[in-house]
């Protein structure tokens, strides 16, 4: 798309993701037009969700009560439809059960016209948006006035909502000046937000004045006492609910728990989560038909209040049995997973999101209330980075589901692409590539051949190839072990696949032993970071010996070929279970391949004692000796000089999914300890979050996103001499490196090793 | 006094709500009214839901005070009293009842909301005003709304305080720890 093709793109044209040219053509709008104030908006919200929760006491307890009574209440759900409808009309109040979007939006539009109804007020509902509930109020002649500031922005600028909490989350204030100064004519400068402000708040207020029904979504619906809870800030659900003498609140069937009392774990959850406020300014608990007294400031006599609870199917009940997409009905719409992930910091729900649903829960809510998977196309920028499945109040495994949703895209248009096959089977290409190394290096050299990679598997030019190293880890530690400062057996290689099958066969039962495990990555790729850990070990008189090399279902896992990553995670989990039940703990050097060990597998294996030994049992290299020095096990003093690190600075960028697994502050830590003064980046995610900032159509999306980082590497050595750089993963290191010619980034076991020499 | 009710003060400010705490008196309740209400203009009053109505037996007959207004008066009042049921001590929120009295509009329509509070009636935390038996009151068995600091949006740009409700909440305390230590000794 050309510079002005974008300008001119309007938001709405691209938000049906099912033609896939719109993904790629809503990345580039979003990138060029809303990335700086998307980028403001949710790091705000993310910095002060950190901060918001770190206050939270109980934190951990409240996201496991809020996940079991959400799991209890689905599981339950049509007696639990049953409950609400009879609280409900003992009231005196009305509830509809939708099936369909039509069915709902034709049922409010007969409450409206029964009460010959001109204008309605609207409060935020994303439900209302789902079932396009303002087209049909609108084609029957009654004026939609949409409350919520936000909502107004984008009713006037017709473009969908960017994001679930705060859906005109891509306007700058600038942008709304503009917009406002070419919808309204007006004196006032309209410059500040204040201004922005109090306009708007004129405007609606006459609204409210003159409103003659009021239309509100719900957060949750207590089934006990038919009881809504609906969060806000700015005043408008009060005003909707409570002015006008006919509500009407719209909210999809998951919104149901059980009882009111359950209230308490969401509303602390919610308002730290969504916004990182304790609470927002307005939580409003309502048993309509309420006793307000209606003022009828609308010139109408309205003398009693009239209440219809609409609940909405279409979908839900149809997603409820579907054993993945039903963990989408746990969602309470925080917008956390949007907040903190990389991805949408950068473009914002108008490329990562459709129609209403937006970020990494959105692709199971578009697939589920739409009733097609290719509208769920925009999940393809879920990389798996896993950094919202921590922050998840109600622990949805958001990346799984988005791998879920890729493997049904894939099915969908019969067979994985070949660049799916390319990255998903990337240990098979290692192994083919490694017979000739040297060849296929120069291939990823050549212009030519990487002319024809772009072409065929979408692997961008102007990344580096991932280089195959000239010996792998197999070799290198075989010929280490022979050698004299090796100082041990070849036979203790652990079946790795350079040896004959005999030896494979008999593994050693020799409790304490500690086993790196030779991942595909570091064994046809990054050897050097292998060697450097076996060497950091031996010294340290912790002696490794060498796993077999197996494909452990990474690859395959990030292209959403799921059912061959769970082919590859069991037999590589059992053989692990193997070892590990031998007495051995497990190394892992490629962070992807331990968060996979440690997070995935638990979805992946179908085995949950295996898995958590697993967990229990794998440990990033220097996660492991920073328990060893813990338990004193190892003399760091010894190792190395109390001031190894003195008069050296290190600047850390943690591995996204690291960080997930709780793995993320080892390195600092360890260097910390032995005298460095270390900097940690603060972004999520350094953009490729593997295989992904390697393909072409992401190839400006991940730059973008890098930019955060190579900003705080700029501003540390701004602030003294210049740092060395360290990375665990290996395509953080592409990453930085492509930003900091010349400047040389390692991982932090490789910088150890360097040390101890 | 109650130990949760410094720990209010501080969260409620936070949020940006200004807090007072006054002895439980209807002639220091008046007073501490009208210095908080904004200079124009009648004052909305509600008669309170849980708040003792003697306290509430000065400031009704203040002037400026109107307890049954006009239709121009509920569009233009920039001043509304209302009581609360309860307060939060771990974030400082009121809890406000959509009562048959004028709570909800004194509180809505208006740009300053001042609420009384007895400092008895604060708890630890949100789940608290869920527990069955709220300090004896008749609990969360209603409409409420939990008010945290002012209305305010980020809609537009930077965060900006006073949208749709009042733009300013002046919570007073009613310190009514006395009363309690002569019921306990009772």
């Amino acid at each position: 798309m050309t510079h002005d093709e974008m300008k001119t793109l309007h938001p709405r044209d691209v938000a049906n993701k099912a033609p896939k040219e719109n993904l790629a053509k809503s990345i580039a709008m979003a990138l060029e037009i809303e990335t700086d104030a998307v980028r403001l908006n949710t790091q705000t919200f993310n910095t002060n969700r950190y901060r918001a929760v770190a206050k939270l006491a109980d934190y951990e307890e409240l996201k496991t009560r809020a996940r079991r009574i959400k799991e209890e209440s689905i599981e339950q759900l049509p007696e639990l439809i049953a409950m609400l409808t009879k609280s409900v009309e003992a009231r005196g109040g009305h509830v509809y059960l939708a099936k369909t979007k039509e069915e709902a939006a034709a049922y409010i539009l007969n409450v409206c016209t029964t009460h010959r109804a001109k204008l309605v007020v609207k409060a935020k509902s994303i439900t209302s948006e789902e079932i396009g509930l303002n087209e049909v109020l609108e084609g029957g002649g009654i004026e939609v006035a949409e409350t919520d500031l936000a909502e107004f922005i984008l009713q006037i600028s017709k473009e969908q909502p960017s994001h679930i909490v705060a859906p005109a989350i891509h306007r700058s204030r600038e942008r709304i000046t503009k917009l406002f100064k070419e919808h309204f004519t007006t004196a006032e400068p309209l410059a500040t937000g204040e201004e922005l402000t109090e306009f708007a708040r004129l405007i609606l207020r006459q609204k409210f004045l003159s409103a003659d029904v009021g239309i509100s979504g719900a957060n949750l619906i207590a089934a006990d006492r038919g009881t809504l809870l609906l969060v806000e800030s700015e005043g408008n659900i009060r005003l909707t609910t409570q002015l006008p003498a006919v509500h009407c609140a719209i909210a999809g069937v998951e919104k149901i728990i059980r009882s009111k009392k359950d209230f308490g774990t969401f509303i602390e959850l919610l308002g730290a989560s969504g916004t990182g406020q304790p609470l927002t300014s307005y939580t409003n608990v309502l048993e309509p038909p309420i006793a307000v007294p209606i003022l009828n400031l609308n010139g109408r006599s309205d003398t009693r209040r009239e209440f219809h609870l609409v609940l909405v199917d279409n979908g839900r009940m149809t997603m409820r049995g579907d054993a993945d997409l039903r963990e989408a009905l746990y969602c309470i719409r925080c917008s956390a997973c949007m907040n903190v992930c990389a991805n949408f910091q950068a473009v914002g729900g108008h490329a990562f999101g459709g129609e209403c649903y937006t970020g990494g829960i959105g692709g199971a809510w578009t697939a589920g209330t739409s009733g097609s998977i290719e509208n769920a196309r925009f999940a393809e920028l879920c990389t798996g980075c896993t950094r919202c499945v921590p922050n998840c109040p109600v622990r949805i495994d958001i990346p799984r589901l988005n791998a879920v949703l890729k493997s049904r895209l894939i099915e969908l248009s019969g067979g994985p692409s070949l660049q799916k096959l390319f990255f998903g089977n990337f240990a098979a290409v290692g192994a083919a590539a490694s017979v000739m190394p040297t060849i296929v290096n120069r291939l990823g050299t050549l212009s030519v051949a990487r002319e024809i990679m772009e072409r065929t598997i979408g692997f961008d030019k102007r990344r580096a190839m991932p280089e195959f190293a000239a010996r792998t880890l197999v070799s290198q530690y075989k010929a280490y072990r022979s050698s004299a400062e090796g100082t041990t057996r070849a036979s203790d290689i652990r079946g790795s696949t350079g040896v004959t099958r005999s030896e494979q066969s008999h593994l050693p039962a020799e409790a304490g032993r500690v086993v790196l495990f030779a991942d595909v990555y570091t064994n046809y790729n990054n050897p050097d970071v292998g060697m450097a850990t076996i060497r950091v070990f031996d010294r340290l008189g912790i002696q490794l010996t060498l796993s077999r090399v197996m494909a452990e279902g990474r690859d395959a896992q990030s292209q959403g070929l799921i059912a061959q990553a769970a082919k590859r995670a069991r037999s590589t989990a059992a053989y692990l279970d193997g070892l590990i039940s031998e007495g051995a703990d497990i190394i892992v050097a490629e962070p992807s391949v331990l968060a996979l060990f440690r997070h995935d597998y638990m979805s992946l294996i179908g085995n949950d004692e295996r898995f958590e030994r697993l967990k229990a049992h794998c440990f990033d290299p220097i996660e492991y000796l920073e328990r060893a020095v813990a338990s004193k096990t190892i003399d760091i003093v010894q190792a190395f000089h109390s001031d190894a690190g003195a008069k050296r600075r290190i600047f850390f960028h943690g591995h996204c999914q690291m960080k997930t697994i709780g793995a993320g502050q080892s390195a600092p830590a360890f260097f910390r300890a032995i005298g460095f003064d270390v900097t940690v980046s603060v972004v999520e995610c350094c953009g490729m979050a593997g295989s992904f900032g390697y393909k072409k159509a992401y190839y400006d999306l991940s730059k973008n996103i890098g930019r955060d980082l190579a900003k705080q590497i700029r501003a540390c050595d701004e602030a003294g001499a210049e740092a060395d750089i360290l990375a665990s993963g290996t395509s953080c290191r592409e990453q930085i490196g492509a930003e900091f010619k010349g400047r040389t980034v390692v991982s932090p076991i490789e910088y150890l090793f360097a040390l101890m020499k | 006094m109650n130990p949760l009710v410094m720990q209010f003060k501080a969260a409620a400010e936070a949020a940006v709500a200004t807090v007072e705490i006054i002895p439980a008196d209807a002639h220091a309740l008046c007073a501490a009214v009208l210095n908080a209400a904004s200079g124009d203009g009648c004052i909305i009053l509600s008669e309170p839901d849980d708040v003792d109505p003697d306290y509430f037996s000065e400031i009704r007959n203040a002037s400026r005070v109107v307890t049954a207004p006009s239709n121009e008066q509920f569009k233009t009042a920039l001043t509304g009293v209302t009581d609360a049921f309860c307060g939060i001590a771990s974030t400082g929120s009121v809890c406000v009842t959509m009562s048959d009295h004028l709570t909800s509009p004194a509180g809505m329509l208006t740009r300053k909301h001042i609420v009384a509070l007895m400092a008895s009636a604060i708890v630890a935390r949100p789940s608290d005003v869920f527990a069955e038996d709220t300090r004896g009151r008749s609990g969360s068995a209603r409409s409420f709304s939990f008010i945290t600091g002012p209305s305010a949006t980020a809609d537009m740009g930077p965060l900006v305080r006073g949208v749709h409700g009042p733009g300013a909440i002046h919570i007073i305390v009613l310190d009514d720890s006395a009363e309690e230590a002569n019921d306990d000794a009772r």
